[in-house]
């Protein structure tokens, strides 16, 4: 159902079914399409006081009809991801579109987030269907296993799936304090079996620069 | 529906593109020199140090000489591999053959420390000299030229081999009192174009194929003694007036004061 138009823009057909997209990111449809906006992303009350409070905010509007649905976002690349079941975990930021029948949720994501100027919390999207996570520049997925763990720069992290730890790994000593640092002092370590989505450019972190 | 690529340690190739965007080095037991920040991702056992780390010393004393940009570079060092990218930016990988090949120094992502960085006497740009490899990015594929060729300042990533190029004014933006006033006000159309760099002699000129530059920053001046171009009393002989444009040489100087 989703496919890629290029590799910038996503074509969404539907069939009468719906899917959930980042508001304003309709590019072009062709069919009938109506779109409203879910308050709190479709997850009850409880989902819109739980964003609010952390500040994993996203606003998305559920689109529906018959016919093909062009989305798109600042010329970013388009990734797709397919879920069997399984969970991802993604910055708000980076979510374009998921199919309905998957379920978005908040989770806290401890120190990583802090370091990566995203807050402490992260999208999990849950269930089986496919989702679309933009990113600047292509992403280069990455595989996990227990005897190669992977350490990642916070600002290029997007996105991750499987059964993976996260711990928060840190090059501060006294020459960082002293102006010496290594500008890589802060780096999430990814430990068990998955695969982590990173992107090739970094955002503005706070860790960035130290 | 296109599927991804997983890469794992296996799978990434060892000092070669990912994608346009990534490349991967593999390091054994070695050490690259790395502009900060410039790392995305790694696997492996490596470690990030600054240039100033102590054990270094002779490291730096044979490859780094660029004491304006040594805060913006570390040394990695271990064994794994580790992928590089630069705000999206395409990024490639040249082989230097004891050759010479001066670039904008945001430029510059990674290089091998059998090549030695030294600062370019043209301010914002370093050169590197020997055999080895370096990694650079650019906005849009790179494209190579040969001399003699004008270039516009905006598109220049580096000149290799070839000698430094010049300022070239279009003759009729530098002269004249119309030319000043069209140049100064726009007034008359500019077509932005009346200032290229020219080069000449044999070599190779890479070019970027947009004109977005990174942002520069600020490494601080070079040292301050007479001869020594964009140092703070070297290069400047004329005073603080402001030169206009379509001016040849300032007034007071042509009136000999």
């Amino acid at each position: 159902m989703f496919r890629l138009q290029g590799s910038k823009t996503l074509a969404v057909d539907l069939a009468g079914d719906s899917v959930k997209a980042k508001n304003g990111s309709m590019v072009a449809y062709d069919g009938r399409m109506t779109f409203k906006k879910m308050s709190g992303g479709g997850e009850g009350l409880r989902g819109m006081v739980t964003r609010r409070l952390t500040g994993e905010q996203m606003t998305v509007m559920e689109v529906s009809g018959q016919g093909t649905c062009y989305f798109a976002d600042r010329a970013s690349e388009i990734n797709l991801v397919s879920l069997h079941g399984d969970k991802l975990y993604v910055e708000a930021s980076n979510l374009l579109a998921t199919d309905a029948g998957l379920r978005t949720g908040t989770t806290f994501t401890g120190l990583r987030g802090g370091a990566s100027g995203n807050g402490l919390f992260t999208t999990t999207v849950e269930g089986t269907g496919q989702a679309a996570i933009v990113s600047d520049g292509t992403a280069v997925l990455l595989r996990v296993s227990p005897q190669y763990p992977l350490m990642v720069d916070p600002g290029a992290y997007i996105a991750h799936q499987g059964r993976l730890q996260q711990s928060f790994q840190s090059g501060v000593n006294f020459r960082t304090l002293m102006g010496e640092g290594s500008g890589e002092a802060f780096q999430i370590r990814f430990e068990g079996d998955g695969l982590v989505y990173v992107q090739p450019s970094e955002r503005n972190t706070v860790g960035g620069d130290v | 529906m296109n599927t991804p690529v997983v890469l794992d340690p296996m799978t990434l190739p060892s000092d070669d593109n990912v994608n346009s965007y990534t490349f991967c080095v593999e390091l054994k037991g070695s050490r690259w020199f790395l502009q900060k920040g410039k790392m995305i991702a790694y696997y492996g056992q490596i470690s990030f140090d600054g240039i100033g780390h102590g054990r270094f010393e002779r490291l730096v004393r044979t490859s780094f000489h660029s004491p304006l940009h040594a805060s913006d570079w570390v040394v990695a060092e271990g064994s794994g591999k580790m992928l590089l990218a630069d705000r999206a930016f395409d990024v490639n990988s040249f082989d230097l053959d004891d050759g010479n090949l001066t670039i904008r120094s945001g430029n510059l992502l990674a290089y091998e420390p059998s090549l030695a960085l030294k600062q370019s006497i043209v301010p914002g740009f370093v050169t590197l000299i020997g055999t080895g490899k370096f990694v650079a990015a650019s906005n849009g594929p790179v494209v190579f030229m040969e001399p003699p060729l004008r270039v516009d300042p905006q598109a220049l990533v580096g000149w290799a081999d070839c000698p430094s190029p010049c300022h070239h004014y279009d003759h009729g933006y530098m002269t004249g009192v119309m030319g000043g006033i069209r140049s100064l006000t726009g007034i008359g159309g500019t077509s932005g174009e009346e200032h290229q760099f020219e080069f000449v002699g044999a070599g190779t000129v890479l070019m970027q194929s947009s004109e977005a530059l990174m942002a520069e920053q600020a490494t601080g001046l070079v040292p301050n003694e007479p001869g020594v171009p964009g140092g703070p009393g070297g290069g400047g002989q004329h005073g603080s007036t402001p030169r206009m444009p379509g001016q040849l040489g300032d007034l007071q100087r042509r009136f000999g004061l």
